[in-house]
């Protein structure tokens, strides 16, 4: 395999170093600060200083106890994840739709889909909260305070976008694999799940992160929807930016540690995940 | 096929939506919003209020200036980033996972971050001041737009980056094989070969983070706190200080749903312009 | 571990903790109690400074309560104000929520506004112990007047005034002055060598309101009146001057705080950058005595003679401190408001509230229990603040009044920053505050 040899070349080698260099500086810079900021005491922090005064790795001890950080941790896991899966198969089956069936309203459909991006999600809070808890008064299901909620609520969000993704990136299969398998006999299921989803990873992958980034980050409905126990990790860390009235200042020590490690789990996952975001089509034997 | 993702879509957003429309014509307040459904129905009179006695307008188009600002920024280097990391090299791995942690940051900790970076006496001024600017008041002032552009441009190019990079896995290894044959140059390869097939992922990822932008709440509100500066008073947090702090659900809903009237038409119009969702190439 | 199997595990792991998550065990509780099965809901603040000793006290307080009435109680922490804003809000809405609710003192009349709380009857006040068990002043702001309180008096947090024991004598001064006019003729003597007289967070979203209100109710304007704002009186502006002056045109504040938040200006005081260090609670405690400064300041109370006098005018009230801390609510939806009073009742014991200060340094609000803080001379100030402190207006438009009153001052940071006070700027700013805190009066109910 020389696939990547000079052929694949898409920007010089100078140019390429210094895009990663340049671009690897301003993300790490404040990274590095972060990381400094994370063994420094909180009133040096405050002060806005650098370098650290001291290096009391400490704080990656603390934060498990001032909050229920791994509980956190394990339901943002679950959460996310669950709709990161979801919603990326989700998003193909309607995707899928969209873009291989012609039907009345297809096209409004798919505005739609981006026009529900545009609404604010501080308008739709109470809404979503009151529909929510309504269902306990009137089925007797508790809804709120459990991770469905949760779930159910950033799956929704995370689908218009992820059909997208996934209708951009369905429209670069060729017809052909369809109609061929079609015509050995396979349903529309068949061809969905054995032509299809194994040749979008990397759509199914993209998707799946915006996904499992939208859940894995929001705090405005998480705060409202969880529980103690259902508490999600970006919650918890909120409490380390908690100030007391006119009091003591922030631990931001332990808030800057507490964001790195939050920010692990993920960069894990997509060293797993990231392998398919290049065996797309050319992996896919499509030549 | 469609049924189990629109069925949802219309549950939680359709019918939450409806709600928050009927709310914009309450005068839903502290004192009425124990009995909601009881609220005094005063029809538009929201709607003009927010306008004219509101600093919806200045909002709107602090908003729009700023999210248009970030999403053309974010464009280059969102490409640049998803070019640069395409071709196998050692370690790229670890690269292209640190390119998505701005992304991958809770948005308060990004403020936070950047809150203490550019306070007055920070780390920004300081080092500012060693090339000869010295430039302190980035949380305040007519600097503040340029501090929050910034730091959205930081937090969310690797969204761009990330649908440009599945949109070159899509590429066909002939066309390499044919730009390369042509002996074509580098340049001359992306604006023909290589662009053309990111138009779709890439407009896509522009028209999100746009929309995004424009919604924003987490960011402008930890960096800048509330009341806001008036140089970065965003709908979202204009929004949500009538709704969540002075109470006035209603008029906050109707402030909401202008800005939503406001986007979709200029989108529906940009949609239709860029064919973006018209079947098969 | 490949990406399929790796979701596959996911998924088992989703499937398997959720049954495990519905149904937490149960200890048994002694029969014939009147809460036996039942579970009570409390809404506090997340104390992020002592995360497990909060942790501690959350299950010694059910424990306890498990024993006296045979319920437990479950606490769900809030981080920031904006949080708990929320949190009320959604749960008045949908009627489901938290029992009780702890709220900052300065919130309690919007949360009467809402109508979602109950109102204590002299029964009521009866089961938490009696109205008398608290200190008078802690209950300036329980309800609008004694017939219709909701609010329970659980800790006080007065403000008061650090500084900086050192710089003083060095400087030849006695005692923090108790005018203005003095504390900023200190502040000039002060100001020398890169340190400087005060440190004041201009940024801060919570607190320049405090010192425009102290000064204005010191020269005899309370703010509301009647149903009145009073932003537009001479006294507020007066206030605002002097506010902003300090940094301006009098040069005692570090030109930085133009945007400081609350931490920046602790973190300055406690660097040993500043003598004073006005607007802050026991709790910053915790920070200075981790500081450069420990064991070299000492807290008094604020100025109390408005600026541009020497003794207090006629109508002007001696406030040291907004009535500040916390109150207990009980929700009207709740379904065990019994209960919910026989908690109140046993966190505001005297046994409780000493327990409650040992653990946090909050003061308390039962006067049998703060008779014997009294005689604590680290304590002095703190608690003679407390008794001085003095009640915010009780409207249900007071939260809209304090956003107007900040906004002044964070609209003004710009010029602030660039070393002046743009005296027409500021009038109109007071006038569109004192337009929108009237707007805000005349929807009142």
């Amino acid at each position: 395999m020389k696939r990547d040899s000079s052929v694949h070349q898409l920007l010089p080698r100078p140019l390429r170093l210094a895009v990663i260099a340049v671009l690897l500086a301003s993300v790490l810079i404040p990274l590095c600060y972060m990381f400094f900021a994370s063994v420094n005491s909180d009133l040096s922090v405050a002060a806005g200083e650098f370098w650290p005064q001291q290096l009391d790795f400490g704080n990656y001890l603390r934060i498990w106890s001032t909050v229920e950080l791994g509980g956190g941790l394990v339901n943002s896991l679950i959460v996310a994840g669950a709709v990161a899966v979801a919603s990326a198969l989700l998003a193909t089956l309607t995707a899928y739709v969209l873009v291989r069936f012609s039907f009345l309203g297809r096209l409004a459909f798919l505005r739609g889909l981006l026009a529900l991006q545009s609404i604010p999600g501080t308008l739709m809070l109470l809404p979503v909260f009151v529909l929510f808890a309504s269902l306990a008064t009137v089925f007797g299901v508790q809804v709120i305070g459990t991770r469905w909620a949760l779930v159910v609520t950033y799956l929704t969000f995370a689908l218009p976008f992820s059909t997208w993704v996934m209708v951009t990136y369905l429209r670069g299969l060729p017809r052909e694999l369809d109609e061929a398998a079609r015509i050995d006999g396979a349903s529309s299921w068949g061809v969905l799940t054995r032509i299809v989803v194994p040749l979008s990873w990397p759509g199914l992958i993209v998707s799946g992160i915006f996904a499992f980034l939208l859940g894995w980050n929001d705090v405005l409905f998480a705060s409202v929807m969880t529980n103690p126990e259902s508490r999600t990790a970006a919650v918890a860390l909120q409490v380390f930016g908690a100030t007391q009235e006119g009091g003591a200042i922030p631990v931001y020590g332990q808030m800057m540690a507490a964001a790195l490690v939050c920010a692990l789990p993920v960069v894990v996952l997509y060293l797993i995940f990231q392998r398919y975001l290049i065996s797309g089509l050319t992996a896919g034997g499509v030549k | 096929m469609l049924a189990p993702g629109g069925v949802l879509m219309f549950v939680v957003i359709v019918v939450p939506l409806a709600v928050a429309l009927y709310v914009s014509l309450l005068d839903l307040d502290q004192y009425t919003f124990r009995q909601w459904v009881h609220a005094p129905f005063i029809r538009l009179g929201n709607y003009s209020e927010a306008i004219q006695r509101s600093n919806l307008l200045h909002s709107i188009r602090i908003s729009v200036g700023y999210a248009t600002i970030v999403t053309l920024a974010t464009l280059p280097i969102g490409l640049a980033a998803a070019l640069a990391t395409q071709n196998r090299f050692r370690g790229r791995g670890l690269v292209r996972s640190i390119f998505l942690i701005p992304y991958v940051l809770p948005a308060f900790v990004v403020g936070t971050v950047w809150r203490i970076i550019l306070q007055p006496d920070g780390i920004a001024e300081h080092t500012l001041s060693r090339f000869g600017v010295s430039e302190d008041l980035w949380l305040n002032g007519p600097r503040s737009f340029w501090a929050l552009v910034i730091v959205q441009i930081w937090a969310s190019w690797p969204l761009v980056y990330l649908l440009a990079l599945a949109g070159l896995q899509s590429i066909d290894h002939t066309m390499h094989e044919a730009a390369a044959l042509d002996g074509t140059g580098w340049w001359s390869k992306l604006r023909y070969v290589i662009f053309p097939f990111l138009r779709g992922p890439v407009t896509l990822a522009m028209l999100i983070a746009f929309l995004h932008n424009v919604n924003n709440f987490t960011l402008p509100f930890v960096l800048f706190g509330v009341p806001s500066p008036r140089d970065v008073e965003v709908l979202p947090v204009l929004t949500y200080v009538e709704g969540f702090q002075n109470f006035r659900f209603g008029v906050s809903a109707a402030m909401a749903v202008f800005s939503v009237v406001l986007i979709a038409i200029p989108l529906a119009a940009y949609l239709r312009a860029v064919r973006l969702d018209v079947g098969q190439a | 571990m490949t990406a399929k199997r790796f979701l596959f595990a996911l998924a088992c792991a989703i499937v398997m903790a959720t049954p495990l998550s519905a149904c937490t065990a149960e200890p048994a509780a002694e029969p014939g109690l009147p809460g036996v099965g039942k579970t009570l809901n409390v809404l506090v603040s997340a104390n992020s400074i002592y995360p497990t000793q909060q942790k501690q006290w959350f299950d010694d307080v059910s424990a306890k309560f498990k024993t006296q009435t045979g319920a437990s109680v479950t606490f769900e922490t809030f981080a920031s104000p904006n949080d708990e804003l929320t949190k009320i809000q959604t749960s008045v809405l949908s009627s489901q929520g938290p029992d009780v609710y702890s709220l900052g003192t300065t919130f309690t009349p919007t949360a009467y506004a809402t109508g979602a709380f109950v109102e204590l009857t002299a029964d009521d006040w009866a089961k938490v112990g009696g109205r008398d068990r608290f200190l008078p002043a802690t209950l300036g702001i329980s309800g609008p007047d004694k017939q219709h309180e909701v609010g329970i008096p659980f800790t006080s947090r007065p403000f008061v005034m650090a500084y900086n024991t050192e710089m003083l004598k060095a400087a030849g001064i006695a005692k923090p002055a108790d005018t203005w006019d003095g504390l900023l003729a200190q502040a000039k003597t002060l100001t020398t060598g890169g340190n400087f007289g005060l440190a004041v967070a201009y940024g801060d979203s919570f607190d320049p309101w405090k010192f425009i209100w102290a000064m204005s109710v010191q020269a005899g304007n309370p703010l509301v009146n009647g149903g009145k704002a009073q932003l537009d009186q001479e006294s507020t502006l007066k206030a605002y001057q002097t506010y902003l002056g300090w940094l301006a045109t009098d040069k005692v504040v570090d030109p930085a705080a133009a945007g400081w938040k609350n931490a920046q200006a602790i973190a300055a005081f406690g660097a040993g950058k500043a003598a004073f260090l006005p607007m802050v609670s026991a709790t910053s405690k915790v920070t200075l005595d981790k500081s450069s400064v420990a064991g070299k300041y000492s807290y008094a109370i604020m100025p109390t003679i408005p600026p541009g006098a020497t003794s207090l005018p006629a109508g002007g009230v001696a406030a040291t401190s907004i009535l500040s801390g916390d109150n207990l609510v009980v929700a009207k939806y709740s379904k065990n408001k019994d209960l919910a009073l026989s908690l109140v009742k046993m966190l505001t014991s005297a046994e409780a509230q000493e327990t409650y200060y040992k653990t946090f340094g909050e003061l308390p609000t039962n006067a049998e229990y703060a008779k014997t803080l009294q005689s604590d001379p680290a304590l002095a100030a703190i608690v003679d603040s407390s008794g001085k402190a003095s009640g915010t207006p009780f409207s249900g438009a007071w939260s809209q009044i304090q956003l107007a009153l900040v906004n002044v001052v964070v609209q003004s940071v710009p010029n602030l920053a660039a070393g002046k006070v743009d005296q027409a700027q500021l009038k109109s700013l007071v006038a569109q505050a004192q337009t929108a805190a009237q707007s805000a009066l005349d929807k009142a109910k």
